[in-house]
């Protein structure tokens, strides 16, 4: 299977014209023999919306924009990030990400950690996702994070339990330090992160990233794919827009979990019944 | 100290900034005043990458023939970075208006002047269809050194998330000529006058409290706990919260449900 990680900016705010950027990606993507397409967070608005949140925020299933991209995965897939409103919940709105295969939605994820602290107010304008849920796709079974969401660990470890053989992160990181080499020190810990859930849950992590510059902020991009096992496979620029192509091999996954058994002795049951406690008695 | 910067990668991001910010906007080039100083010059040569050096204005405006040296090192530097420049002389404005209403006060004419300069860079601004770069930095902002609506004007500012020691490593990267690198920093509001002279404080210990406070969010206690004299650190932290009012747009008094700045909170890149 070949992973296409688009980092990629976008036009703050402009639906139409990032819908036109992302068939534009995907045909590109197609033509280079790419199985899946990788958006980062929010491809489809731009990242620091606000109250933009609002005017951009379409229902998948009925947009003829979102529509028409669903229409162009033929004999490709793609992970598209968008502000969601669903029709069954009118005026509230979610950062969400919908996994597309076959002209049909697989899934979508709704943001479950909204990042509201410092330069970040999602949770003054969105409201929270509530599940991490793995689904089956043509390439094996998947699950869908986005940006923060992943730098709380919980949420690949729920990902893991429920079988993913890959988890796809997309991701509107800002870059912040610049102290170090010729990328921002806050994408250490992205890749940190990917490094110890891939080891650990035996698993590839898809990391896809924004770059691009919004209200003076700067994407990191930095985007990148482990293997399972924790080996880096490919990453991309911290700053330029790229369209990195690289092939995954699901035999890595049997091998991983061959050679270190954790996905075998995993007890999820007591996790659960550890956590259980935790979450009744949070004052122990 | 605020942590050393690699220039090399701050030079890449800036540039970027200054190309997709203009960009953005619809434009292509940019104008800037030079005084002869760090400030200026790094932000020049930032825009000479980004634009290209025939794509910035530099605007020298000395007043009359106070700083000769200022005026000589700022054309050696447009020459040097092919910017397109031009010297203007902003005493006779200043003197008619100063004549009818005279002050002895040296910061009043200082701001005066900053003011002219602003006015000054804003009409060629819209002449040359270029949009003005700022070119004050993390210190000046945090303390509020600058001249509201003077020199704090600008359409967008690339150096105001560094502070003045990164500034000069990153004047060491870009080639900053040296006689500009040596010069003690001044807002050239009078002659004598020196930054740190004005402050009360060597740049090296006001940047180093600042990112203390600011960065590191530590507390009064933890700044002496850290070898900083008590009366410095209390000088440092009223000259921030006294400064608030140039770091952001006027209050508006919030009258209906929606208001500009409260919470009508549209994107600076709005579409771009």
């Amino acid at each position: 299977m070949r992973v296409a990680l688009a980092q990629s900016s976008a036009r703050l705010g402009d639906v139409k014209a990032n819908a036109a950027g992302h068939l534009e990606t995907l045909d590109r993507a197609r033509r280079a023999k790419a199985d899946l397409v990788v958006f980062p967070e929010l491809s489809l608005t731009g990242y620091t919306l606000r109250d933009l949140a609002e005017e951009v925020a379409l229902d998948p299933h009925s947009d003829p924009l979102f529509r028409k991209i669903v229409s162009r995965c033929r004999g490709i897939s793609a992970v598209v990030g968008f502000m969601e409103e669903r029709s069954e919940e009118k005026g509230i709105f979610y950062n969400s990400a919908a996994f597309i295969s076959e002209r049909r939605i697989l899934h979508i994820h709704r943001k479950v950690f909204l990042p509201t602290n410092g330069m970040f107010d999602e949770a003054r304008f969105y409201a929270a996702g509530r599940e991490f849920r793995t689904f089956d796709t043509p390439f094996g079974r998947a699950g869908l994070l986005i940006c923060r969401d992943f730098l709380h660990y919980g949420s690949s470890y729920a990902l893991y339990s429920g079988g993913a053989d890959m988890i796809i992160c997309v991701s509107a990181a800002p870059g912040r330090g610049v102290a170090g080499g010729q990328a921002f020190e806050t994408s250490r810990m992205w890749e940190l992160m990917g490094e110890a859930m891939s080891y650990f849950s035996t698993a590839f992590v898809i990391y896809a990233n924004r770059v691009g510059i919004e209200d003076g902020v700067t994407f990191a991009g930095g985007s990148y794919i482990y293997g399972p096992g924790g080996r880096l496979l490919v990453r991309a620029s911290s700053l330029e827009p790229e369209l990195l192509i690289h092939r995954l091999d699901f035999a890595a996954v049997r091998e991983a979990r061959r050679k270190w058994v954790f996905k075998r002795d995993e007890k999820p049951e007591i996790v659960l019944r550890s956590l259980e406690r935790v979450v009744r008695a949070p004052e122990d | 100290m605020p942590p050393k910067i690699n220039a090399s990668f701050v030079e890449k991001i800036l540039t970027r900034f200054i190309r997709d910010e203009l960009a953005k906007c619809g434009f292509c080039k940019g104008i800037l005043g030079l005084s002869g100083g760090l400030d200026s010059a790094v932000c020049a040569s930032l825009a000479a990458r980004a634009l290209g050096p025939r794509n910035v204005l530099g605007l020298i405006m000395p007043y009359g023939q106070s700083f000769p040296e200022d005026v000589r090192d700022a054309l050696r530097l447009a020459k040097t970075l092919g910017l397109r420049s031009e010297v203007i002389d902003i005493a006779p404005q200043v003197d008619v208006y100063f004549s009818a209403h005279p002050t002895r006060s040296r910061l009043l004419r200082g701001n005066k002047m900053a003011r002219e300069r602003m006015a000054i860079l804003y009409d060629h601004s819209s002449r040359e269809n270029a949009l003005v770069l700022g070119t004050s930095n993390k210190t000046e902002l945090l303390i509020g050194y600058g001249t509201i609506c003077g020199d704090l004007a600008c359409a967008i500012n690339p150096m105001g998330d560094l502070y003045k020691s990164q500034v000069r490593e990153l004047a060491a990267h870009l080639r900053i000529p040296v006689a500009i690198r040596r010069k003690a920093p001044t807002a050239g509001l009078w002659p004598g006058q020196t930054d740190e002279g004005e402050i009360g404080l060597a740049y090296a210990e006001l940047d180093e409290i600042l990112f203390g406070l600011v960065d590191q969010k530590k507390s009064r206690a933890e700044m002496i706990g850290a070898g900083h004299k008590p009366g410095r650190v209390d000088r440092v932290m009223r000259l921030i919260r006294r400064s608030e009012f140039k770091r952001r747009l006027p209050p508006i008094a919030k009258l209906s449900a929606r208001s500009v700045g409260h919470d009508f909170l549209y994107p600076f890149d709005w579409g771009k």
